[in-house]
């Protein structure tokens, strides 16, 4: 599914320590346009979960997610 | 200001009133002590940056409003009122200071500016003018703890992949169950961050040590706390200490993070298991033989920098130090240390704020002690001073590396061969 996402920003949060992959997200999507997609590109086993409950308590959205090796590919949505 | 919410920051001002904040508002003679004490005046020395330039802002705001006199008088003793204008003082008050309490141990009267610093947090809550960031990490927090159930296999499909890397490390025929999860009556419940590193090296360290351990669904750290929201911060410690009372542990290991180790440990009360930083452990299992090192295999010197809440306000100083020691062939104490040692300038959350200048500038006494030691490693024990550091690091063009005491373990660790 996410070859066919075209992202309209990616950001590498790879290695970056905690919480800033979570922080940048956040940051990046204020800046973006409702409907855009932003790609965010993590190593942290614990964005699995921080960043759905972070879409959730946003009201953003993630409409696909995709790992390659340790390398996640998180595609958010803004929805609000 | 709307006239309801000046009511609003009033009735948190009262509520807020307790025994040791009088004593504290009322005892300070403004001796300038604690100038000298804080990093953030050392490296800005401007009066709004000191713990009594910053006690200051709140200790009006109490006048006005908890007090006859400063009702009637305002004029004794600067009383002053809410307003815009104020609160942006309150902000710049309450997000300059990092917690670390150096002030506290220098003051003759003992009064701590980070409890001050939590009515200042309050009002910003309560005013919808905290910082953002933290706001936002402390509701995903409160959203994660709320719908767990959703994120549980996803998670545990990730951490299973870490697996392999613990195998890798010690030589182990499988990965299976080298990092276990939702595992009854476990002996120690580990609660990590979100980085891979903050679970990979504690889970080759309790293979190594063959302990029965599991691994939390959260994270330690707090965000509810650094906001300076009460409810939150409770919410957030329970999910971790319901989850540890659900599994029937008989030990909380936090990770290496100072202010998640200090609030389990410290402000939730009495719990029904033992909470331990993971420097402890690591510490324990050393003296009992149940982890080796490679003794006296880092001859680079070597300095460890002490985590304010794990250090000054958690009272771990030796541990680190005699695992270092260990390691490392030329150790060298920073000076001063211990309950000495200046914050580096990141703690309370302000790492996760957009305040890179501010915080290279308050870091100066920390790059000051670093250079001073000609150490070319600095270790320490939480997230937010290894961050801190590499900024400093970064914005002083040291020539030094920032590790992880768990890292310098892992890297190394005697293995033995796999039975």
């Amino acid at each position: 599914m996410s070859d066919a996402i075209k992202p309209d920003i990616t950001m590498d949060l790879k290695g970056m320590a905690c919480p800033m992959p979570v922080v940048k997200v956040s940051q990046q999507i204020k800046k973006m346009q409702i409907g855009q997609v932003l790609a965010a590109e993590t190593t942290d086993p614990g964005a699995y979960a921080d960043f759905p409950a972070w879409a959730k308590s946003t009201g953003n959205e993630i409409i696909s997610t995709d790992k390659k090796e340790n390398v996640t590919t998180f595609y958010i949505k803004k929805i609000k | 200001m709307e006239k309801e919410k000046i009511q609003e920051l009033k009735s948190i001002l009262k509520s807020r009133l307790n025994r040791p904040l009088r004593y504290y508002t009322d005892t300070c003679t403004r001796c300038g002590i604690c100038y000298d004490s804080c990093h953030a005046f050392y490296g800005i020395p401007k009066k709004e940056y000191s713990p009594v330039g910053r006690a200051e802002v709140v200790r009006k705001l109490l006048k006005k409003y908890t007090r006859p006199s400063g009702f009637l008088f305002p004029y004794w003793g600067d009383a002053m009122k809410l307003g815009d204008a104020v609160l942006d003082q309150v902000f710049e008050a309450a997000w300059s200071c990092t917690g670390c309490r150096r002030c506290m141990v220098n003051c003759p009267f003992g009064i701590d500016t980070g409890q001050i610093m939590g009515v200042a947090k309050h009002l910003l809550i309560e005013n919808g003018t905290a910082p953002e960031e933290l706001i936002m990490l402390a509701d995903a927090a409160v959203e994660k703890g709320k719908s767990i159930d959703q994120f549980k296999e996803g998670y545990k499909q990730v951490i299973h992949d870490l697996e392999k890397e613990v195998q890798k490390k010690l030589n182990l025929p499988s990965p299976d169950g080298l990092i276990p999860m939702e595992k009854q009556g476990a002996d120690i419940l580990y609660v990590g961050l979100a980085g891979a590193h903050s679970i990979v090296n504690p889970a080759i360290i309790f293979n190594a040590a063959k302990a029965n351990w599991t691994l939390s669904f959260f994270e330690a750290v707090n965000f509810g706390f650094f906001a300076g929201d009460p409810d939150k911060t409770n919410f957030i410690a329970q999910r971790i200490i319901k989850e540890a009372m659900a599994l029937n542990v008989k030990e909380v290991v936090i990770v290496e993070c100072g202010t998640a180790f200090r609030i389990l440990r410290a402000l939730m009360g009495k719990l029904p298991f033992r909470v331990s930083s993971i420097v402890e452990v690591i510490h324990r299992y050393v003296e009992e033989g149940k982890v080796k090192l490679n003794k006296n295999s880092v001859s680079e010197p070597v300095t460890y920098h002490d985590p304010c809440q794990l250090g000054r306000n958690g009272g771990v100083f030796e541990e680190p130090r005699a695992v270092i020691r260990k390691i490392v062939s030329d150790y060298r104490e920073m000076s001063p240390t211990r309950e000495q040692n200046w914050c580096c300038g990141g703690g309370g959350g302000l790492v996760a704020l957009d305040n890179e200048d501010f915080r290279i500038k308050t870091g100066k006494a920390k790059k000051d002690q670093i250079v001073a030691t000609g150490a070319k490693i600095v270790v320490t024990a939480c997230e937010n001073c290894v961050s801190q550091l590499k900024t400093i690091k970064g914005g002083y063009g040291l020539d030094i590396e920032v590790k992880y005491l768990s890292e310098l373990v892992c890297e190394n660790l005697a293995i033995q061969s796999s039975e």
